[in-house]
Protein backbone atom coordinates (compact mmCIF):
# COMPACT_ATOMS: atom_id res chain seq x y z
CA UNK A 1 0.00 0.00 0.00
CA UNK A 2 1.04 3.41 -0.60
CA UNK A 3 1.88 5.72 1.74
CA UNK A 4 -0.69 7.66 3.81
CA UNK A 5 -0.21 11.38 3.03
CA UNK A 6 -2.33 14.51 4.18
CA UNK A 7 -3.36 16.12 1.31
CA UNK A 8 -5.99 19.20 0.53
CA UNK A 9 -8.43 18.47 -2.19
CA UNK A 10 -6.04 20.15 -5.07
CA UNK A 11 -2.65 18.52 -3.98
CA UNK A 12 -4.43 14.72 -3.93
CA UNK A 13 -6.14 15.89 -7.74
CA UNK A 14 -2.69 16.76 -8.54
CA UNK A 15 -0.96 13.66 -7.58
CA UNK A 16 -3.72 11.52 -9.02
CA UNK A 17 -3.38 13.35 -12.46
CA UNK A 18 0.48 12.59 -12.18
CA UNK A 19 -0.20 8.92 -11.54
CA UNK A 20 -2.99 9.34 -14.34
CA UNK A 21 0.01 10.42 -17.00
CA UNK A 22 -0.74 13.81 -17.02
CA UNK A 23 2.32 15.96 -17.96
CA UNK A 24 0.85 18.94 -19.60
CA UNK A 25 -1.66 22.08 -17.57
CA UNK A 26 -2.65 25.15 -18.08
CA UNK A 27 -4.44 27.63 -16.66
CA UNK A 28 -4.93 30.94 -14.90
CA UNK A 29 -5.31 31.61 -11.15
CA UNK A 30 -8.97 32.35 -9.83
CA UNK A 31 -9.57 30.69 -6.20
CA UNK A 32 -9.82 28.31 -5.45
CA UNK A 33 -8.54 27.13 -8.71
CA UNK A 34 -5.43 28.86 -7.94
CA UNK A 35 -4.65 26.08 -5.53
CA UNK A 36 -4.33 22.84 -7.86
CA UNK A 37 -2.58 25.66 -10.44
CA UNK A 38 0.42 26.22 -7.74
CA UNK A 39 0.56 22.43 -6.66
CA UNK A 40 0.98 21.81 -10.38
CA UNK A 41 3.22 23.90 -11.11
CA UNK A 42 5.06 22.55 -8.01
CA UNK A 43 4.91 19.00 -8.95
CA UNK A 44 4.46 18.98 -12.90
CA UNK A 45 8.17 20.13 -13.22
CA UNK A 46 9.19 17.05 -10.91
CA UNK A 47 7.25 14.41 -12.84
CA UNK A 48 9.04 16.19 -16.36
CA UNK A 49 6.03 17.68 -17.39
CA UNK A 50 4.84 20.96 -18.36
CA UNK A 51 2.94 23.60 -16.44
CA UNK A 52 2.46 27.11 -18.06
CA UNK A 53 0.64 30.06 -16.17
CA UNK A 54 -0.82 31.10 -19.07
CA UNK A 55 -1.95 34.54 -19.94
CA UNK A 56 -5.80 33.84 -19.39
CA UNK A 57 -8.23 31.05 -19.20
CA UNK A 58 -8.47 31.17 -22.94
CA UNK A 59 -4.62 30.77 -23.58
CA UNK A 60 -4.89 28.01 -21.11
CA UNK A 61 -7.43 25.98 -22.70
CA UNK A 62 -6.35 26.35 -25.75
CA UNK A 63 -2.78 24.92 -24.60
CA UNK A 64 -3.70 22.27 -23.77
CA UNK A 65 -5.79 21.02 -26.26
CA UNK A 66 -2.53 21.73 -28.33
CA UNK A 67 -0.84 19.46 -25.97
CA UNK A 68 -3.58 16.99 -26.04
CA UNK A 69 -3.80 16.75 -30.04
CA UNK A 70 0.10 16.09 -29.74
CA UNK A 71 -0.46 13.29 -27.95
CA UNK A 72 0.34 14.56 -24.27
CA UNK A 73 -2.65 13.96 -21.42
CA UNK A 74 -3.29 17.26 -20.59
CA UNK A 75 -6.04 19.20 -18.33
CA UNK A 76 -6.38 22.82 -17.22
CA UNK A 77 -9.44 24.16 -15.19
CA UNK A 78 -10.34 27.25 -13.26
CA UNK A 79 -13.69 28.03 -11.49
CA UNK A 80 -16.62 28.68 -13.08
CA UNK A 81 -16.06 31.70 -13.99
CA UNK A 82 -13.26 30.76 -15.90
CA UNK A 83 -14.40 27.66 -17.59
CA UNK A 84 -17.32 30.04 -18.84
CA UNK A 85 -14.48 31.70 -21.23
CA UNK A 86 -13.46 28.27 -22.38
CA UNK A 87 -16.72 27.08 -23.48
CA UNK A 88 -15.30 27.87 -26.92
CA UNK A 89 -12.43 25.64 -27.12
CA UNK A 90 -14.87 23.04 -24.88
CA UNK A 91 -17.27 22.56 -28.09
CA UNK A 92 -14.17 22.77 -30.67
CA UNK A 93 -12.45 19.68 -28.43
CA UNK A 94 -15.96 17.61 -27.54
CA UNK A 95 -16.44 17.97 -31.66
CA UNK A 96 -13.06 17.27 -33.16
CA UNK A 97 -12.30 14.56 -30.59
CA UNK A 98 -9.62 15.87 -28.58
CA UNK A 99 -9.50 13.90 -25.46
CA UNK A 100 -8.96 16.82 -22.26
CA UNK A 101 -9.23 17.27 -18.30
CA UNK A 102 -11.42 20.34 -17.42
CA UNK A 103 -11.27 20.58 -13.34
CA UNK A 104 -13.86 23.48 -11.94
CA UNK A 105 -12.65 24.11 -8.66
CA UNK A 106 -16.02 26.02 -8.57
CA UNK A 107 -17.11 28.71 -5.49
CA UNK A 108 -20.31 27.04 -5.07
CA UNK A 109 -22.20 24.60 -6.52
CA UNK A 110 -24.33 27.36 -9.12
CA UNK A 111 -22.09 25.81 -12.31
CA UNK A 112 -24.50 22.57 -12.63
CA UNK A 113 -25.84 23.63 -16.21
CA UNK A 114 -22.79 24.79 -17.43
CA UNK A 115 -21.17 21.37 -16.44
CA UNK A 116 -24.48 19.69 -17.90
CA UNK A 117 -25.09 22.19 -20.64
CA UNK A 118 -22.21 23.90 -21.76
CA UNK A 119 -22.14 27.47 -23.09
CA UNK A 120 -20.37 26.08 -26.75
CA UNK A 121 -21.88 25.49 -30.24
CA UNK A 122 -22.93 22.33 -31.63
CA UNK A 123 -24.48 19.18 -30.22
CA UNK A 124 -22.03 18.10 -27.67
CA UNK A 125 -22.02 17.28 -23.79
CA UNK A 126 -19.55 17.13 -21.43
CA UNK A 127 -19.04 14.00 -19.01
CA UNK A 128 -19.00 15.33 -15.07
CA UNK A 129 -18.09 13.66 -12.01
CA UNK A 130 -18.63 15.41 -9.18
CA UNK A 131 -16.59 13.79 -6.10
CA UNK A 132 -17.65 13.95 -2.27
CA UNK A 133 -14.34 14.37 -1.16
CA UNK A 134 -10.81 14.35 -0.96
CA UNK A 135 -10.22 10.88 -1.69
CA UNK A 136 -12.70 10.30 -4.07
CA UNK A 137 -11.44 13.44 -5.67
CA UNK A 138 -8.24 11.41 -5.89
CA UNK A 139 -10.48 8.35 -7.78
CA UNK A 140 -12.32 10.31 -10.28
CA UNK A 141 -9.19 12.13 -11.25
CA UNK A 142 -7.89 9.26 -12.61
CA UNK A 143 -11.02 7.93 -13.77
CA UNK A 144 -11.67 10.98 -15.70
CA UNK A 145 -8.20 11.18 -17.73
CA UNK A 146 -9.35 7.41 -18.63
CA UNK A 147 -12.73 8.24 -19.87
CA UNK A 148 -11.38 11.26 -21.74
CA UNK A 149 -8.84 9.30 -23.82
CA UNK A 150 -11.64 6.49 -24.22
CA UNK A 151 -14.37 8.72 -25.71
CA UNK A 152 -11.86 11.29 -26.70
CA UNK A 153 -14.12 13.99 -25.42
CA UNK A 154 -13.37 17.29 -22.87
CA UNK A 155 -14.29 15.97 -19.53
CA UNK A 156 -15.34 17.94 -16.13
CA UNK A 157 -13.82 17.70 -12.42
CA UNK A 158 -16.71 19.64 -10.91
CA UNK A 159 -15.34 20.35 -7.45
CA UNK A 160 -15.54 23.15 -5.13
CA UNK A 161 -13.99 25.52 -2.01
CA UNK A 162 -14.38 22.78 0.59
CA UNK A 163 -12.88 20.08 -1.89
CA UNK A 164 -10.10 22.25 -3.09
CA UNK A 165 -9.18 23.29 0.92
CA UNK A 166 -9.78 20.32 3.43
CA UNK A 167 -6.71 18.36 3.72
CA UNK A 168 -7.20 15.15 4.09
CA UNK A 169 -5.25 11.46 4.77
CA UNK A 170 -5.50 9.79 1.40
CA UNK A 171 -3.40 6.92 -0.64
CA UNK A 172 -2.67 7.84 -4.40
CA UNK A 173 -3.02 4.46 -5.74
CA UNK A 174 -1.99 3.85 -9.02
CA UNK A 175 -5.39 2.79 -10.86
CA UNK A 176 -5.43 0.84 -13.98
CA UNK A 177 -9.01 1.02 -15.79
CA UNK A 178 -8.85 -0.97 -18.65
CA UNK A 179 -7.27 -1.09 -21.89
CA UNK A 180 -7.55 2.30 -24.23
CA UNK A 181 -8.03 2.26 -27.96
CA UNK A 182 -5.22 2.61 -30.18
CA UNK A 183 -3.81 6.58 -30.19
CA UNK A 184 -3.80 6.79 -33.91
CA UNK A 185 -5.33 10.13 -33.77
CA UNK A 186 -2.41 11.78 -32.12
CA UNK A 187 -0.59 14.53 -34.52
CA UNK A 188 2.77 13.50 -33.35
CA UNK A 189 4.68 13.55 -36.51
CA UNK A 190 4.64 9.87 -36.62
CA UNK A 191 3.54 9.25 -39.77
CA UNK A 192 4.98 12.25 -41.24
CA UNK A 193 7.01 11.65 -44.65
CA UNK A 194 4.39 10.34 -46.89
CA UNK A 195 3.43 13.53 -48.36
CA UNK A 196 -0.32 13.38 -47.03
CA UNK A 197 -0.94 15.53 -44.33
CA UNK A 198 -3.50 15.07 -41.65
CA UNK A 199 -6.05 17.08 -40.11
CA UNK A 200 -8.07 17.39 -37.06
CA UNK A 201 -10.89 19.42 -37.86
CA UNK A 202 -14.38 20.27 -36.15
CA UNK A 203 -16.30 20.35 -39.53
CA UNK A 204 -14.78 17.26 -41.10
CA UNK A 205 -14.19 18.52 -44.44
CA UNK A 206 -11.69 16.84 -45.49
CA UNK A 207 -9.64 17.27 -48.78
CA UNK A 208 -10.33 17.19 -52.56
CA UNK A 209 -8.72 13.37 -52.43
CA UNK A 210 -10.15 12.34 -49.19
CA UNK A 211 -13.33 14.24 -48.59
CA UNK A 212 -14.02 13.22 -45.31
CA UNK A 213 -17.34 12.50 -43.67
CA UNK A 214 -18.23 16.39 -43.95
CA UNK A 215 -20.50 17.77 -41.77
CA UNK A 216 -23.24 16.22 -42.03
CA UNK A 217 -21.53 12.68 -41.22
CA UNK A 218 -19.19 14.34 -38.20
CA UNK A 219 -21.72 15.53 -36.87
CA UNK A 220 -23.95 12.60 -36.65
CA UNK A 221 -21.89 10.11 -35.52
CA UNK A 222 -20.84 12.71 -32.72
CA UNK A 223 -24.40 12.77 -31.79
CA UNK A 224 -24.54 9.02 -31.99
CA UNK A 225 -21.00 8.93 -29.73
CA UNK A 226 -22.76 11.25 -27.11
CA UNK A 227 -26.06 8.78 -27.26
CA UNK A 228 -23.78 5.76 -26.43
CA UNK A 229 -21.71 7.84 -23.89
CA UNK A 230 -25.47 8.61 -21.64
CA UNK A 231 -26.41 4.69 -22.01
CA UNK A 232 -22.83 3.55 -20.52
CA UNK A 233 -21.59 5.89 -18.49
CA UNK A 234 -24.28 6.72 -15.93
CA UNK A 235 -22.80 6.41 -12.59
CA UNK A 236 -24.66 7.02 -8.85
CA UNK A 237 -24.90 6.38 -5.44
CA UNK A 238 -27.51 4.97 -3.29
CA UNK A 239 -27.42 5.52 0.39
CA UNK A 240 -29.66 3.91 2.56
CA UNK A 241 -33.01 4.28 0.13
CA UNK A 242 -33.99 0.90 0.38
CA UNK A 243 -37.07 1.49 2.64
CA UNK A 244 -36.96 5.33 2.51
CA UNK A 245 -40.31 6.95 1.75
CA UNK A 246 -38.08 10.48 1.52
CA UNK A 247 -35.18 10.49 -0.81
CA UNK A 248 -33.11 13.55 -1.15
CA UNK A 249 -31.42 13.87 -4.15
CA UNK A 250 -27.98 15.64 -3.73
CA UNK A 251 -24.66 16.02 -5.03
CA UNK A 252 -20.75 16.65 -4.50
CA UNK A 253 -19.65 17.95 -1.13
CA UNK A 254 -23.79 18.39 -0.60
CA UNK A 255 -24.36 14.71 -0.48
CA UNK A 256 -21.50 14.19 1.99
CA UNK A 257 -23.92 16.57 4.66
CA UNK A 258 -27.10 15.27 3.44
CA UNK A 259 -25.54 11.58 3.93
CA UNK A 260 -24.53 12.48 7.59
CA UNK A 261 -28.05 13.93 8.08
CA UNK A 262 -29.78 10.72 6.87
CA UNK A 263 -27.75 8.67 9.25
CA UNK A 264 -28.93 10.72 12.07
CA UNK A 265 -32.52 10.69 10.72
CA UNK A 266 -32.21 7.23 10.38
CA UNK A 267 -30.70 6.62 13.91
CA UNK A 268 -34.21 8.67 15.39
CA UNK A 269 -36.32 5.97 13.61
CA UNK A 270 -36.89 8.21 10.27
CA UNK A 271 -37.16 6.29 6.56
CA UNK A 272 -34.72 8.94 4.80
CA UNK A 273 -32.42 8.33 2.26
CA UNK A 274 -30.01 9.90 -0.16
CA UNK A 275 -29.63 9.18 -3.68
CA UNK A 276 -26.30 11.03 -5.28
CA UNK A 277 -25.84 11.55 -9.19
CA UNK A 278 -21.93 10.69 -9.06
CA UNK A 279 -21.98 11.81 -13.04
CA UNK A 280 -23.65 14.59 -13.95
CA UNK A 281 -23.57 14.04 -17.30
CA UNK A 282 -25.07 11.71 -18.06
CA UNK A 283 -27.43 12.18 -15.29
CA UNK A 284 -28.08 8.84 -13.49
CA UNK A 285 -31.43 8.55 -15.08
CA UNK A 286 -32.53 5.19 -14.91
CA UNK A 287 -31.55 4.82 -11.36
CA UNK A 288 -33.18 7.90 -10.40
CA UNK A 289 -36.46 6.67 -11.91
CA UNK A 290 -35.81 2.95 -9.90
CA UNK A 291 -35.25 4.40 -6.64
CA UNK A 292 -37.66 7.14 -6.31
CA UNK A 293 -40.62 4.16 -7.50
CA UNK A 294 -41.89 4.03 -4.23
CA UNK A 295 -40.69 6.99 -2.37
CA UNK A 296 -43.74 9.72 -1.64
CA UNK A 297 -41.54 12.41 -0.94
CA UNK A 298 -38.40 12.79 -3.37
CA UNK A 299 -36.29 16.37 -2.37
CA UNK A 300 -33.57 18.02 -3.82
CA UNK A 301 -30.71 19.71 -2.30
CA UNK A 302 -28.41 21.59 -3.95
CA UNK A 303 -26.51 25.26 -3.21
CA UNK A 304 -27.93 27.24 -6.20
CA UNK A 305 -31.56 28.41 -7.20
CA UNK A 306 -32.50 24.99 -8.98
CA UNK A 307 -30.53 23.72 -11.27
CA UNK A 308 -30.52 19.57 -10.96
CA UNK A 309 -33.68 19.90 -10.03
CA UNK A 310 -34.76 20.19 -13.43
CA UNK A 311 -32.62 16.90 -14.50
CA UNK A 312 -34.47 15.01 -11.42
CA UNK A 313 -38.39 16.31 -12.25
CA UNK A 314 -37.04 14.69 -15.61
CA UNK A 315 -36.34 11.45 -14.83
CA UNK A 316 -38.18 10.80 -11.03
CA UNK A 317 -40.80 8.10 -10.53
CA UNK A 318 -43.22 10.51 -10.21
CA UNK A 319 -42.78 14.67 -10.74
CA UNK A 320 -45.95 15.32 -8.46
CA UNK A 321 -43.91 13.68 -5.32
CA UNK A 322 -40.57 16.54 -5.98
CA UNK A 323 -39.48 19.31 -3.78
CA UNK A 324 -36.89 21.85 -3.46
CA UNK A 325 -34.96 22.52 -0.04
CA UNK A 326 -31.61 23.70 -1.85
CA UNK A 327 -31.23 27.33 -2.33
CA UNK A 328 -28.39 30.47 -2.74
CA UNK A 329 -25.89 30.42 0.63
CA UNK A 330 -22.70 32.54 -0.64
CA UNK A 331 -20.35 33.38 1.79
CA UNK A 332 -19.64 37.10 2.21
CA UNK A 333 -16.63 37.00 0.15
CA UNK A 334 -18.43 35.53 -2.52
CA UNK A 335 -15.51 32.62 -2.86
CA UNK A 336 -16.88 29.81 -0.89
CA UNK A 337 -20.29 28.71 0.61
CA UNK A 338 -22.76 30.61 2.78
CA UNK A 339 -24.15 28.76 5.97
CA UNK A 340 -26.45 26.56 4.20
CA UNK A 341 -23.73 24.09 3.73
CA UNK A 342 -24.01 23.00 7.36
CA UNK A 343 -25.90 19.27 8.90
CA UNK A 344 -28.07 21.70 11.33
CA UNK A 345 -29.78 23.63 8.59
CA UNK A 346 -29.82 21.06 5.96
CA UNK A 347 -31.56 18.31 8.96
CA UNK A 348 -33.57 21.66 9.73
CA UNK A 349 -35.17 21.44 5.73
CA UNK A 350 -35.53 18.00 5.17
CA UNK A 351 -37.27 17.86 8.76
CA UNK A 352 -39.82 20.82 7.75
CA UNK A 353 -40.33 19.31 4.48
CA UNK A 354 -41.07 15.79 5.87
CA UNK A 355 -43.18 17.52 8.79
CA UNK A 356 -46.43 17.87 6.25
CA UNK A 357 -44.98 20.89 4.18
CA UNK A 358 -46.45 19.71 0.50
CA UNK A 359 -43.66 18.70 -1.91
CA UNK A 360 -43.58 22.23 -4.20
CA UNK A 361 -43.42 21.47 -7.51
CA UNK A 362 -41.74 24.87 -8.17
CA UNK A 363 -38.38 25.63 -6.19
CA UNK A 364 -39.53 26.87 -3.26
CA UNK A 365 -37.08 29.12 -1.13
CA UNK A 366 -34.96 29.98 -4.70
CA UNK A 367 -32.51 32.19 -3.62
CA UNK A 368 -33.87 32.70 -0.07
CA UNK A 369 -31.52 30.68 1.76
CA UNK A 370 -30.55 32.09 5.29
CA UNK B 1 -17.23 11.12 18.27
CA UNK B 2 -18.24 7.37 17.64
CA UNK B 3 -19.51 6.80 14.26
CA UNK B 4 -20.38 3.92 13.00
CA UNK B 5 -18.81 1.86 15.74
CA UNK B 6 -15.08 3.66 15.04
CA UNK B 7 -13.79 6.26 17.21
CA UNK B 8 -13.34 9.61 15.37
CA UNK B 9 -11.26 12.73 18.14
CA UNK B 10 -12.65 16.17 16.64
CA UNK B 11 -10.77 19.59 17.90
CA UNK B 12 -11.77 22.71 17.21
CA UNK B 13 -9.02 25.31 17.76
CA UNK B 14 -9.68 28.93 17.60
CA UNK B 15 -7.80 32.24 17.65
CA UNK B 16 -6.64 35.22 16.21
CA UNK B 17 -4.53 35.87 13.21
CA UNK B 18 -0.38 35.28 14.31
CA UNK B 19 -1.35 33.14 17.21
CA UNK B 20 -0.25 30.11 14.97
CA UNK B 21 -3.60 28.54 15.00
CA UNK B 22 -2.81 27.13 11.65
CA UNK B 23 0.52 26.37 12.32
CA UNK B 24 -0.42 24.30 15.11
CA UNK B 25 -3.55 22.43 13.95
CA UNK B 26 -1.30 21.06 10.56
CA UNK B 27 1.46 19.89 13.19
CA UNK B 28 -1.50 17.97 14.83
CA UNK B 29 -2.86 16.62 11.57
CA UNK B 30 0.46 15.56 9.87
CA UNK B 31 2.08 14.27 13.14
CA UNK B 32 -1.30 11.75 13.43
CA UNK B 33 -0.99 11.30 9.74
CA UNK B 34 3.13 10.20 9.76
CA UNK B 35 1.82 8.01 12.82
CA UNK B 36 -0.55 6.01 10.06
CA UNK B 37 -3.86 7.44 11.56
CA UNK B 38 -6.50 9.23 9.35
CA UNK B 39 -6.57 13.04 9.88
CA UNK B 40 -8.83 15.57 8.44
CA UNK B 41 -7.90 19.38 8.50
CA UNK B 42 -10.56 22.14 7.78
CA UNK B 43 -8.67 25.47 8.03
CA UNK B 44 -10.99 28.91 8.31
CA UNK B 45 -9.36 32.18 8.49
CA UNK B 46 -10.12 35.73 7.22
CA UNK B 47 -7.42 37.63 5.30
CA UNK B 48 -5.65 39.79 8.21
CA UNK B 49 -1.96 38.37 8.25
CA UNK B 50 -2.73 39.65 12.14
CA UNK B 51 -5.62 40.06 14.51
CA UNK B 52 -8.69 38.54 12.48
CA UNK B 53 -10.64 34.88 12.78
CA UNK B 54 -8.44 32.11 12.76
CA UNK B 55 -9.14 28.88 13.89
CA UNK B 56 -9.00 24.90 12.17
CA UNK B 57 -10.76 21.57 12.73
CA UNK B 58 -8.66 18.61 13.50
CA UNK B 59 -10.24 14.72 13.44
CA UNK B 60 -7.97 12.12 14.16
CA UNK B 61 -9.54 8.64 13.49
CA UNK B 62 -7.94 4.93 12.96
CA UNK B 63 -9.76 4.53 9.51
CA UNK B 64 -11.15 6.88 6.44
CA UNK B 65 -13.07 9.68 8.30
CA UNK B 66 -16.49 10.19 8.34
CA UNK B 67 -17.12 13.54 10.12
CA UNK B 68 -17.20 16.08 7.82
CA UNK B 69 -15.68 19.15 7.09
CA UNK B 70 -17.43 21.51 8.63
CA UNK B 71 -17.48 19.88 12.16
CA UNK B 72 -21.51 19.51 12.81
CA UNK B 73 -20.38 19.24 17.23
CA UNK B 74 -16.82 18.55 18.50
CA UNK B 75 -15.71 17.11 21.83
CA UNK B 76 -12.86 19.56 22.01
CA UNK B 77 -12.57 23.08 21.50
CA UNK B 78 -8.73 25.04 22.32
CA UNK B 79 -9.25 28.83 22.92
CA UNK B 80 -6.42 31.07 22.30
CA UNK B 81 -8.43 33.83 22.21
CA UNK B 82 -11.90 34.68 23.20
CA UNK B 83 -12.68 36.57 19.91
CA UNK B 84 -13.87 35.11 17.29
CA UNK B 85 -14.57 31.53 19.36
CA UNK B 86 -18.45 31.54 18.94
CA UNK B 87 -18.33 28.99 16.30
CA UNK B 88 -16.02 26.39 18.49
CA UNK B 89 -18.18 27.61 21.82
CA UNK B 90 -21.34 26.52 20.10
CA UNK B 91 -20.27 23.28 19.02
CA UNK B 92 -18.42 21.57 21.41
CA UNK B 93 -20.37 19.10 23.47
CA UNK B 94 -21.57 19.65 26.62
CA UNK B 95 -19.07 16.55 27.87
CA UNK B 96 -16.12 17.94 25.60
CA UNK B 97 -13.05 18.75 27.16
CA UNK B 98 -12.37 23.23 26.91
CA UNK B 99 -8.93 24.11 27.15
CA UNK B 100 -8.53 27.92 27.51
CA UNK B 101 -5.38 30.51 27.05
CA UNK B 102 -5.99 31.91 30.68
CA UNK B 103 -3.06 34.62 30.05
CA UNK B 104 -5.81 35.82 27.69
CA UNK B 105 -9.17 34.14 28.22
CA UNK B 106 -9.57 34.83 31.80
CA UNK B 107 -10.92 31.43 33.09
CA UNK B 108 -14.75 31.51 34.32
CA UNK B 109 -15.67 33.79 31.78
CA UNK B 110 -16.45 31.05 29.29
CA UNK B 111 -19.46 28.92 30.84
CA UNK B 112 -19.53 25.12 30.01
CA UNK B 113 -20.36 22.40 31.33
CA UNK B 114 -18.12 19.65 30.53
CA UNK B 115 -14.63 19.91 31.94
CA UNK B 116 -12.24 22.77 31.46
CA UNK B 117 -8.65 22.86 31.84
CA UNK B 118 -6.82 26.30 31.61
CA UNK B 119 -3.14 27.13 31.04
CA UNK B 120 -1.60 30.59 31.00
CA UNK B 121 0.54 30.02 28.17
CA UNK B 122 1.68 33.26 26.94
CA UNK B 123 3.33 33.84 30.26
CA UNK B 124 5.04 30.35 30.35
CA UNK B 125 6.45 30.80 26.83
CA UNK B 126 7.61 34.16 28.07
CA UNK B 127 9.05 32.28 30.92
CA UNK B 128 10.95 30.20 28.26
CA UNK B 129 12.21 33.39 26.20
CA UNK B 130 10.05 32.26 23.42
CA UNK B 131 6.90 34.34 23.63
CA UNK B 132 6.45 33.16 19.34
CA UNK B 133 5.59 29.49 20.83
CA UNK B 134 3.21 30.43 23.18
CA UNK B 135 0.91 28.19 20.90
CA UNK B 136 2.74 25.12 20.97
CA UNK B 137 2.83 25.52 25.28
CA UNK B 138 -1.26 25.15 23.91
CA UNK B 139 -0.79 22.07 21.85
CA UNK B 140 1.38 20.36 24.51
CA UNK B 141 -0.87 20.80 26.88
CA UNK B 142 -3.93 19.44 24.84
CA UNK B 143 -1.78 16.56 23.81
CA UNK B 144 -0.91 16.09 27.65
CA UNK B 145 -4.58 15.96 28.66
CA UNK B 146 -5.60 13.95 25.56
CA UNK B 147 -3.12 11.62 24.53
CA UNK B 148 -4.49 12.16 21.00
CA UNK B 149 -0.96 11.84 19.53
CA UNK B 150 2.59 10.88 20.67
CA UNK B 151 4.21 13.90 21.46
CA UNK B 152 7.59 13.10 19.55
CA UNK B 153 5.60 12.65 16.30
CA UNK B 154 4.00 16.43 16.96
CA UNK B 155 7.56 17.77 17.32
CA UNK B 156 8.79 15.93 14.11
CA UNK B 157 5.86 17.16 12.19
CA UNK B 158 6.40 20.79 13.90
CA UNK B 159 9.94 20.55 12.18
CA UNK B 160 8.83 19.43 8.98
CA UNK B 161 6.32 22.17 8.39
CA UNK B 162 8.55 25.25 9.42
CA UNK B 163 9.88 26.77 6.05
CA UNK B 164 13.78 26.71 6.11
CA UNK B 165 13.29 30.49 6.88
CA UNK B 166 12.04 29.87 10.30
CA UNK B 167 13.99 26.96 11.30
CA UNK B 168 15.57 28.13 13.51
CA UNK B 169 12.59 28.19 16.17
CA UNK B 170 12.06 24.98 16.48
CA UNK B 171 13.95 24.02 18.63
CA UNK B 172 12.15 26.76 21.11
CA UNK B 173 8.65 25.38 19.92
CA UNK B 174 9.83 21.69 20.99
CA UNK B 175 11.00 23.23 23.92
CA UNK B 176 7.14 24.84 24.21
CA UNK B 177 5.73 21.44 23.49
CA UNK B 178 7.42 19.67 26.12
CA UNK B 179 6.57 22.33 29.02
CA UNK B 180 2.81 22.17 27.46
CA UNK B 181 3.21 18.80 28.63
CA UNK B 182 4.43 18.98 31.98
CA UNK B 183 1.96 21.54 32.86
CA UNK B 184 -0.62 19.19 31.59
CA UNK B 185 0.37 15.84 33.25
CA UNK B 186 1.03 17.98 36.55
CA UNK B 187 -2.78 19.04 36.41
CA UNK B 188 -3.82 15.84 35.87
CA UNK B 189 -1.62 14.45 38.67
CA UNK B 190 -2.76 17.07 40.88
CA UNK B 191 -6.64 16.75 40.44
Amino acid sequence: MTELQLLDGCAAITEAALAAGCRFFAGYPMSPFTGLLESMSRRMTQAGGTCVNAESEIEGINMALGASAAGARAATGSCGQGIALMQEAIAEMALNQTPMVVFNMARNQQDYFQCTRGGGWGDYRTLTLAPKDVPEAAEHTQLLFWLAERHRMPVILYGDPVLAQTQVGVRIEPRDHGPLPPRDWVLDGSQGGTGHSRQVWTWAMGKVTDPGPGPDGQWRAMAEKFDRIAASEQRSEAYRTEDADTIVVAFGTAALFVAYVVDELRAEGMRVGLFRPVTLWPFPAAALAEVTRTASRVLVFELNAGQMLDDVRQHVHDRETVGFIGGVSIHESGLTFGPLLDAAPIRERIVSAIDGQAPASRPAGRGGAR
Amino acid sequence: MEQGGVMEREVILSGIGGQGIQLLSKSLALAATMAGRYAMLAADYGGEMRGGPSQASVVIGDAPLRSLPILPSAGAAVLMHHKFSAFALERLRPDGLLVLNTSIVPAGSVGHPGRVAGFPVTALARDLGAPQSAGFVMLGAYVGLTGVVEPEALEQAMRRLLPPYRAQYGDANARAIEAGLTTARDQVTAS
